[in-house]
């Protein structure tokens, strides 16, 4: 499966489906974060791409302009784009995900956007999403994502975006959603479909292409995996939970130490496809949109929501029969860190083997990493 | 009898401050002469009667709130309560007594809280873990920071503490005041059903008129602070930052600021400076270190270091209409919450604290700009490189960067962060 050519375009920033997209004189958008609604930016023809750091080691030129309290993968990003790998992109959406990645949107403007050479007039846009989940918050968002609506019209091409758009737009990423849940019921399987590391890839393949490609391609992996027998294998499986995770070294790391991670609690992996876009009569599209984006199963920035993260969690360790639990944060990571804090106690009392760890974005560090993990595994009886 | 201490002992940390508070006072009496750091002198003296207060209060069995340094203490004076300030506690213990917080760091720590998030919260944290704490109720505006987010949920979730967070959104508009106006009113009726009280909100609109008084006093000292050599001496920053939680909503933060305000003035007439010579004058704008109380006291004397102010020091907000309805009180409140330290500047782009920063500089003719790049505020991690740009391009002046843990000497010591300054301070002269 690595080597298939959809999941290859999750080992670099650029793929072949983003320059067909361009060829098109068609605008591609960057985002750092789930929260920003992608079905509204594909309905205004705007290509989302999830800003990722994958493969990228060198974080010297973010280091300049980002303290060393600061999360590796945020820094690796800023080091990346002040080398020019995100010149391609024709917008900046930026929300209050976490401390780290929302300063982007000032580093980006003074550093990025405005370094010597670079002469295109990149728009941005910020978002402010509420840290509770509440009825007074969702009317909040809501009204965010109505002006940002008015936003991006004003900013690219002044076109309305019609209630069609939406809906077409809703249905083309509900439908990718439903195959990526599909292929996820193959994932946790008795004898699992495909590994951790192959669910990773897809994740950031479909995050990096337009999703009515994508969905193609993911029909196409769907029909080639129920051909092929599952994995028969004594690896522990293992469901990996915490802060971002975009590359395969990490999870290959895990997967040769003896475990198959047939689950997991990331941004870039389950918590994306778990919910869909309800369309419900005389609701307007776009707060449908807004209403998933809003209550679905959240991440650690909701500070009152941490029970139905543990609610979700336990229930996937029993649907996806999993031996044990690896709780991982960046370092510097407050909000994963603390969330992993209560779920290692809480999961540590319904006697779920539980291995606490925290790394830097980038692979290093390996060998005190897999002995631990080794360890864990060993120990799960 | 019984009953009175077990009371009492839901706030074991409060007495453990009383008694710090108290012999430090003692020992200045003691030692200093009579015009010696008048502004520890004042503020120890009334830290020490608003801390008795609150024991004795806890002893009747009021409730215990717990609440977060931006949602400010007057608000809950509309409640008959002990307030507890999560962060102040963790920080006045630092202060005041060596190793003072380190134990409840390692105690929550060992427990599984992360080794970069803030010591502000994590000693009170370790000290519930502990049960040294037993809080009633807590409330948090969701601001400034991540830490914020991230560790309160260990109070409601582990130690099952009802814990009510008013939203705070990003961006502070028109909208942004309005929506957390009414979150501020949702929260205090919510606490109020926590401890079974109605909101009295007359008893909040006396609370915020006394600190719409202070602003005023403090916006004065702020003035005076322009004049060479600074009238005000080091020590007040500290002790003006425990004065806007511990006193606040209360006469004796008028009387501090009345008193310090008087006795600067008198220096300024005489054109006197509170340690001798000032030869440099330096602007924080973000913590000074709270685990080192005397090192003010140190820069004033040893080096003619004139701290201006910090963070706590030069956020003030307008007043509050308390003239008209509850709602437009409310408006003011969400304001003034608004433009609390670091809430301030978590809740903008940071444009305009480099602006403001550049002003500053400008205004109270500073020579340098010493950024405490604290471990816990992720939030200002992206700043101090362009501050420091923006300094030396638009008024000529350097920045001193250093990595601390504000309340931990155990990230950088006192005598790493003193040679630092030192070495600095070489630079200038
Ligand atoms: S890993 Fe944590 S700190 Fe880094 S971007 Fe994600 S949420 Fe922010
Ligand atoms: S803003 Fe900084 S000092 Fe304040 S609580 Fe957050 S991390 Fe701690």
């Amino acid at each position: 499966m690595y080597k298939d050519p959809f999941l290859t375009a999750s080992n670099s920033i650029k793929n072949h489906y983003i320059e067909d997209w361009q060829k098109d004189n068609k605008k591609i958008v960057g985002h750092y974060c789930t929260y920003i609604p992608e079905e509204l930016l594909y309905a205004a023809n705007l290509l989302p791409f999830r800003i990722r750091a994958t493969g990228h080691e060198d974080t010297d030129l973010g280091d300049i302009y980002m303290v060393r309290f600061t999360c590796s993968f945020v820094r690796a990003t800023l080091d990346m784009a002040l080398r020019g790998f995100y010149d391609f992109l024709d917008g900046l959406f930026i929300c209050n995900s976490c401390d780290h990645s929302r300063r982007m949107f000032e580093l980006f403007d003074l550093k990025v956007f405005k370094r010597e050479g670079f002469n295109k007039k990149v728009p941005r846009f910020y978002i402010a999403i509420p840290h509770i989940v509440t009825k007074e918050g969702f009317e909040w968002y809501k009204r965010e994502i109505e002006e940002l609506k008015e936003e991006i019209e004003k900013n690219y091409n002044n076109k309305k975006i019609t209630d069609e758009d939406l809906l077409n737009s809703i249905n083309i990423y509900n439908k990718n959603r439903s195959l990526l849940r599909e292929i996820h019921k193959l994932r946790i399987q008795d004898a699992p479909k495909i590994t951790g590391t192959e669910a990773l890839q897809i994740s950031m393949a479909n995050s990096s292409v337009p999703k009515d490609i994508a969905n193609q391609e993911l029909e196409r992996i769907l029909n080639l995996l129920k051909e092929i027998e599952g994995l028969k294998t004594d690896a522990k499986r293992v469901m990996l939970v915490g802060s971002e995770v975009d590359d395969i070294n990490f999870t290959k790391l895990i997967e040769n130490s003896g475990a198959n991670i047939v689950s997991d609690f990331l941004c870039f992996g389950i918590r994306n496809f778990l919910d869909d876009v309800k369309l419900e009569d005389g609701k307007n599209p776009l707060e449908m949109i807004s209403r998933r984006h809003y209550y679905r199963i959240s991440c650690p920035r909701m500070m009152d929501d941490h029970q139905r993260r543990l609610d979700f969690i336990k229930d996937e360790i029993k649907r996806a029969k999993i031996d044990g639990v690896i709780l991982q944060r960046i370092n510097n990571c407050d909000l994963a860190g603390c969330d992993n804090m209560l779920f290692s106690h809480e999961l540590k009392d319904l006697e779920i083997p539980v291995l606490n760890i925290d790394r830097e974005f980038f692979q290093a560090d390996t060998t005190r990493l897999q002995t631990r993990i080794e360890a864990f595994i060993e120990m799960i009886s | 009898m019984a009953k009175r201490v077990e009371l009492e002992n839901r706030i074991i940390p409060y007495k453990m401050l009383y008694e710090a508070v108290k012999s430090t006072s003692g020992l200045i009496e003691g030692i200093l002469p009579d015009k010696g750091i008048p502004s520890l002198r004042i503020g120890l003296k009334h830290l020490k009667s608003v801390m008795e207060e609150y024991i004795q209060k806890a002893r009747e069995g009021l409730p215990i709130i717990g609440h977060h340094f931006s949602f400010p203490t007057e608000y809950l004076s509309c409640f008959d309560c002990v307030p507890v300030c999560i962060e102040a506690v963790s920080y006045l213990l630092a202060a005041l007594l060596p190793h003072g917080s380190e134990k409840y760091y390692d105690l929550i720590t060992n427990w599984g809280h992360p080794f970069h998030t803030c010591t502000s919260q994590k000693g009170t944290m370790g000290m519930t873990l502990d049960d040294l704490f037993k809080f009633d109720a807590i409330i948090t505006p969701t601001a400034p920071c991540d830490n914020t987010y991230a560790s309160y949920p260990f109070f409601s979730y582990h130690k099952k503490i009802p814990l009510i967070a008013p939203d705070l959104p990003f961006l502070k508009e028109e909208k942004s005041y309005h929506y957390h106006g009414e979150q501020i009113k949702l929260g205090l009726e919510a606490l109020g059903k926590v401890i079974n009280q109605e909101p009295d909100y007359s008893k909040l609109r006396e609370a915020i008129e006394l600190e719409n008084q202070v602003t005023k006093l403090q916006l004065e000292i702020f003035e005076l602070k322009k004049v060479k050599p600074c009238p005000v001496e080091n020590m007040f920053n500290a002790m003006s930052a425990a004065a806007a939680i511990y006193l606040s909503g209360r006469t004796e933060k008028a009387s501090f600021y009345n008193d310090m305000l008087e006795i600067s003035k008198k220096r300024y007439k005489n054109k006197e400076h509170h340690a001798g010579e000032e030869k440099i004058r330096s602007i924080w704008p973000y913590m000074i270190i709270f685990f080192d109380l005397e090192l003010g006291e140190w820069l004033d004397r040893h080096l003619g270091m004139s701290i201006l102010f910090d963070i706590f020091n030069y956020n003030f907000a307008e007043p509050i209409n308390t003239k008209s309805d509850l709602d437009t009180m409310l408006y003011g409140m969400a304001r003034r919450s608004m433009e609390a330290p670091m809430v301030k500047q978590s809740a903008e782009f940071y444009y305009s604290f480099i602006d403001e920063c550049v002003q500053l500089a400008k205004d109270y003719s500073a020579d340098c700009f010493i950024f405490t790049s604290h471990i816990g505020c992720k939030q200002f991690g992206s700043v101090p490189q362009i501050l420091r740009e923006a300094l030396r391009d638009e008024v000529g002046i350097p920045m001193l960067l250093i990595d601390v843990d504000v309340g931990d000497a155990r990230f950088a010591s006192e005598k790493i962060i003193r040679d630092k300054i030192k070495m600095f301070s070489q630079t200038l002269m």
